[in-house]
């Protein structure tokens, strides 16, 4: 029989094992005991395809639950944080949310990416009566949400593919084409461009769904370019748009791109440099750029974070806010009915505008309305939890962001 | 608390019952399956489809099961005529096409949308609270049924003759029996237990979409079967809670270990199943409960 050359070393193994296991039984930190903190769970997609988003995500939502706490609490009420990795997979956020419901007994749970993990998670999170505040795209999520608990960040793929056809529109394109990652958001953005062009009586040049996870994507951007169109409407994430992008500037066919703004931003500048991305159209919801709110958010990302804070990052900053002034108006004793019923309220018109955290608690403890607008848009949530952002129509230029107009946000026809 | 012990249970069972298919299929026959996922997928969604049609659910998790195991008849008369290595290549495929057709036929399946709103195993029979008690009890039953069987199957002649192909095809054939008959039976019949897993796994979490039948779980079964011991069913269930425990352990790591962040911890669950894996087939090749090979020396 061969010798097995590793016997000294497992038992090596054995002990440190036995180590680790014993670490493992000491008891966990506690937090501010016996004072009453608010439990919030935080389910992102820190790794899988939501990889480049969610780990930013969850640094915007820590950053707002220490602002928060750093004012003392809402309603004297300190957030205590519980996050938790979805791996952007419906069964395993099935997992971290049961999680964060039975163990860490949460409250709300904030930053949920994915449609998918969203469709998935609404069951299980309408059952236990808790908050939930998504950046999910999917028209879906607003008939899912039957009991009126999921607030939606970001808006619906309609309203966007709406908002990329009217850029199109009026920037005078002839022929444009259709390009999209193969997801629920971005097929249903595609679809939505499609029939906002066409109710036009424009035509589409070419509408192609790619496979993601590809080193290249040469075959699907030589079908759209043969079609010979003026403009592409791609839905794509950062890493196959730099791809796309790279082998679209080799092939040297002129044409113009509108992209959503979390992919084509400085990021996609660094990787792919000012040529290649010269005269990109980005399309986004930071149409509060200019906000107060988004530029004191960004500026204490960065220090955190040394980036910019990308749509998914200011909306999850939003969502931490938006629930503390909740809680905040509805008061200490409230149950989550309570506050979720005062979450329309802190962010509708008709309110003294905040901008922080402190500032809205501030109007409240006057006994006023108030009305936050947010780091990522006003914030005003339609009858099923949904956004309707104003968007902000994005070139850029010399590698950096120039805005252009702003045009309302609007459900198709 | 519970309400996460169950619905960690449902995820251990689950994989449970896909992972007994492929026991049966590789550990008992020696058939080299890389595609089991696309069973899997392809009863999750006949069940779904059905019963969102008002189909009972007992009736569609009855036709997931017969589909995934019809779907592996003409896999079985292409290829079990060619060597192992040919099966695993093609099976891979073909769950790979299971789940592009998925992605897009649209008409039937919402493609990359998925399915929302899947009825739930005795919604409306059971106090909402009880119904992933009853579905655990309920994937209880079926696992011990399954087992029942496959523990029958392989007791009875057909088990013996399987287990002679898996061991010595050539002295199979040499006896006059004819291995592609036996070997097409027993990938039907892991098939059809994995379509079944599929479909009680729509019924539990009520939305599917083609992202979740990707090739990652097929290696995840994979994974537990060597981990356990292949050709033994108690190494089955073993290395299957080994696995779903690296899964989910690593949750609680970051409660013990604060400085640790999400980022980091993600990377350490797939660490600690590779350093498992490494480890098993160093110290202990056939597995923690396999038995040593039976093949004549």
């Amino acid at each position: 029989m061969m010798k097995q050359p590793y016997n000294l070393s497992r038992r090596a193994f054995l002990v440190s094992g036995t180590a680790a296991a014993g670490l493992g039984a000491l008891p966990g930190q506690s937090f501010a005991q016996g004072e009453r903190v608010f439990r919030l769970g935080a389910l992102n997609s820190i790794t899988g395809i939501g990889g480049p988003y969610g780990p930013y995500m969850l640094e915007a939502i820590k950053l707002a639950v220490a602002e928060v706490n750093a004012a003392g609490g809402a309603a004297g009420r300190k957030f205590q944080l519980f996050a938790e990795d979805d791996q952007t997979k419906p069964e395993a956020a099935v997992l971290a949310v049961k999680k964060l419901v039975e163990i860490n007994k949460v409250e709300a749970v904030v930053g949920i990416w994915a449609s998918s993990v969203g469709l998935a998670t609404m069951p299980i999170t309408n059952d236990a009566n808790l908050i939930t505040m998504n950046t999910c795209g999917a028209p879906e999520m607003l008939t899912e949400n039957k009991k009126g608990l999921a607030w939606m960040f970001q808006a619906s793929n309609a309203i966007f593919g709406n908002a990329f056809a009217e850029v199109a529109r009026r920037r005078g394109f002839k022929r444009p084409a259709v390009m999209a990652f193969n997801n629920s958001t971005f097929v249903g953005q595609a679809n939505y461009f499609k029939s906002a062009w066409e109710a036009n009586g424009g035509k589409v040049s070419a509408f192609v769904i790619y496979e993601p996870n590809q080193s290249s994507y040469r075959t699907e951007l030589a079908r759209v370019l043969a079609s010979k169109p003026d403009v592409i409407s791609l839905s794509a994430y950062r890493p196959d748009a730099t791809i796309i992008l790279k082998e679209w500037y080799q092939s040297g066919q002129d044409c113009k791109f509108i992209m959503p703004g979390w992919t084509a931003n400085e990021d996609l500048v660094k990787a792919l440099g000012k040529e290649a991305t010269e005269g990109l159209i980005s399309i986004s919801n930071v149409a509060a750029e200019q906000h107060p709110a988004f530029k004191r958010f960004a500026a204490e990302f960065k220090t955190i974070t040394k980036r910019e804070p990308d749509i998914f990052a200011a909306q999850c900053y939003d969502m931490v806010i938006t629930l503390a002034l909740a809680l905040e108006a509805a008061g200490a004793q409230a149950d989550v009915a309570a506050i979720n019923g005062q979450i329309r309220t802190v962010t509708g018109t008709g309110g003294t505008k905040a901008n922080s955290f402190v500032e809205g608690r501030d109007i409240l403890r006057k006994g006023q309305k108030v009305d936050y607008d947010g780091a990522s848009s006003r914030l005003e949530f339609g009858k099923h939890g949904e956004t309707v952002p104003d968007f902000g129509v994005f070139d850029i230029q010399d590698g950096r962001l120039v805005l252009k107009e702003t045009i309302p946000g609007q459900l198709p026809a | 608390m519970e309400g996460y012990l169950i619905a960690i249970s449902i995820s251990v069972l689950i994989y449970l019952l896909m992972a007994s298919g492929l026991a049966l299929q590789y550990g008992f026959t020696g058939l080299v399956n890389f595609g089991h996922v696309g069973f899997f997928a392809i009863g999750s969604y006949t069940s779904a489809l059905l019963a969102l049609k008002g189909v009972p659910i007992p009736v569609s998790l009855a036709a997931a099961t017969a589909l995934a195991a019809l779907a592996a008849y003409p896999l079985g008369m292409i290829s079990l005529r060619l060597g192992g290595d040919y099966l695993a290549i093609v099976t891979l495929g073909f769950s790979e096409a299971v789940r592009m057709t998925l992605q897009t036929e649209e008409w039937l399946t919402r493609g990359m949308h998925g399915l929302p709103g899947i009825p739930r195993l005795f919604a409306g029979w059971v106090d909402p609270r009880m119904i992933d008690f009853c579905i655990f009890l309920l994937l209880l039953a079926v696992c011990a049924v399954v087992f029942l069987l496959i523990h029958h199957i392989i007791r009875s002649p057909f088990g013996r003759v399987i287990e002679a192909i898996r061991d010595n095809e050539v002295a199979v054939r040499a006896l006059g029996k004819n291995p592609a008959q036996f070997k097409t039976r027993s990938l039907m019949i892991g098939a059809g237990i994995a379509g079944l897993a599929g479909g009680l796994q729509a019924h539990y979490l009520t939305f599917i979409s083609p992202e979740q039948y990707v090739p990652l779980i097929t290696f995840y079964i994979w994974i537990a079967l060597v981990l356990g011991g292949v050709g033994s069913l108690r190494g089955v269930v073993i290395g299957t809670v080994l696995l779903v425990g690296f899964l989910e352990g690593s949750r609680f790591l970051r409660d013990v270990f604060t400085g640790v962040s999400e980022v980091q911890l993600a990377s350490v669950r797939i660490w600690i199943i590779g350093m498992a894996l490494i480890c098993v087939v160093l110290y202990r090749p056939q597995g923690l409960f396999g038995k040593s090979s039976r093949r004549s020396n």
